[in-house]
């Protein structure tokens, strides 16, 4: 199960919409499951990685996946090899995902770049690597391409999010 | 804790790297008697998943067992990956060997010239499903080495790898298969002859193939170099300044076209009756006609003499 987590309120037609992309591509049941607050000490942007780690408890199961949504830009990462454009972040095979709306201007025209977004964090979370193919929302977030591309996963990363997912079902 | 030995150079809680298997922290080192034989076993846990693995005493070398890459080590892989040496095997049988051995001996190394290989492939054309597979493993080997080397998060270390395999804000190139050909390769290699299906008939070579085009295809192949504008890193090969000192070099007269040695399979002989035998009709054959008479044409002139009887 899916379970969106808000820190900012968004339209309730929106939500239902991202659940919808969200099931088709993993058939895994997803709703939104509450507002929750943001922890205390936070400036926009914000840092991912410790938003993630402070990020209030939200009500799920051990296969569960929660994916924050929130608003304000996400802070640049620095890392080894140079800095990395932040839209969202998670930990690899972890259970929490964060995505920024702050990509597109307006939602409902944008629906599928943050759906795209959602995706691809998730994707890492069932341990889907960055892809190669452009069309494939595993496709790394900061090149030009993916905020054109459709929500969708590759056949390859389809069938190892699927793997994934019946493995933890069983 | 147990000192490292000769036989056995890693100590109990050391992290090492198991190829094709991952990073695994040692645990013991156990006697254990198999098959009547007193054995000496290295027993690692794998950390991904926690998998039990033994090592025999005698096979930690020859499976290629070795400690986790350190930071320096990091940092060539990363000098690896934003070098300019994005040439790649075109022919799959060489590639699948050599990438086999560098994902089982190579290091760390290894595994960044693996995905690095694949991935420049993958501009020229996409990976076939082995090969995908393939990539993604070397990818989450060399991810989880990375991220255990240097203490960070496993997502921080794939993005470190893919800020220099996919610049920020640049999409990446898209290929030919010329800028991969080997210097004074053979054209036998060719792009995709993994992927050729021998039964379809478009892949069969034609029965007449006219000398002209051909020539004219080894023309275009060598005047690539000679074509204006920035220059290309395929164009800096090895193999384009040879063709270029040959054809402009004093070797060769000006007024006389350079000998040009034909690349590739050298064409099937034409058998010569065939060539230009009817072509064969396809179907059932035609039903057999009705007899008819046959019908000899009257001799003109005077009818031949009777033989004289003998008596």
């Amino acid at each position: 199960m899916i379970r969106i987590a808000t820190f900012d309120p968004y339209e309730e037609k929106q939500l239902k919409r991202l659940c919808e992309i969200l099931y088709t591509a993993f058939a895994v049941g997803t709703e939104h499951s509450s507002n929750v607050r943001l922890p205390e000490g936070f400036a926009e942007p914000y840092e991912a990685a410790r938003l993630l780690e402070e990020a209030p408890r939200v009500h799920a199961y051990a296969d569960d996946k929660v994916l924050f949504l929130t608003s304000k830009k996400l802070k640049d990462r620095a890392l080894p090899s140079g800095s990395a454009p932040t839209n969202g972040l998670s930990k690899y095979a972890g259970e929490k995902a964060i995505i920024t709306t702050s990509v597109v201007k307006d939602l409902e025209q944008g629906m599928k770049t943050v759906a795209r977004h959602a995706l691809h964090q998730l994707g890492h979370t069932w341990e889907l690597h960055h892809c190669l193919d452009p069309r494939c929302a595993m496709y790394p977030t900061w090149t030009p391409s993916f905020p054109q591309g459709e929500p969708i996963f590759c056949p390859f990363c389809r069938d190892r999010s699927d793997q994934k997912i019946r493995l933890a079902k069983s | 804790m147990s000192a490292p030995s000769p036989q056995i150079p890693f100590a109990v809680g050391d992290r090492v790297v198991y190829p094709n298997q991952g990073v695994c922290r040692v645990f013991g080192v156990e006697a254990k008697e198999v098959a009547g034989q007193k054995l000496t076993f290295l027993t690692m846990k794998r950390e991904e998943d926690g998998a039990v693995v033994m090592v025999p005493q005698a096979k930690v070398q020859s499976v290629g067992l070795r400690k986790v890459a350190s930071a320096q080590e990091v940092e060539k892989v990363y000098t690896f990956l934003r070098s300019d040496s994005d040439k790649a095997d075109l022919d799959w049988k060489q590639r699948a060997r050599t990438n086999a051995g560098r994902m089982a001996q190579g290091g760390i190394l290894g595994l960044a010239e693996v995905v690095k290989g694949l991935q420049v492939l993958s501009e020229l054309r996409p990976l076939p499903n082995k090969e995908r597979e393939l990539y993604d493993n070397a990818r989450h080997l060399l991810v989880s080495e990375i991220s255990v080397a240097l203490g960070i998060p496993e997502h921080d270390a794939e993005d470190s790898v893919d800020v220099i395999l996919f610049p920020v804000g640049r999409e990446r190139p898209k290929r030919t298969a010329a800028e991969f050909k080997a210097p004074g390769g053979d054209e036998e290699m060719g792009i995709g002859e993994d992927m050729i299906d021998l039964e379809s008939p478009e892949m069969e070579i034609p029965a007449e193939v006219p000398e002209a085009p051909e020539e004219e295809t080894t023309e275009e192949a060598l005047a690539l170099p000679k074509v204006e504008g920035p220059p290309t890193k395929a164009r800096l090969s090895d193999e384009e300044v040879t063709v270029t000192q040959t054809t402009g070099s004093g070797l060769v007269p000006q007024g006389k076209p350079p000998l040009k040695r034909k690349r590739g399979r050298p064409p099937k002989p034409k058998p010569a009756e065939k060539a230009h035998a009817a072509p064969k009709k396809r179907g059932r054959p035609p039903k057999a006609k009705p007899l008819v008479e046959v019908h000899v044409p009257k001799k003109r002139g005077r009818p031949p003499k009777a033989k004289a009887k003998k008596k």
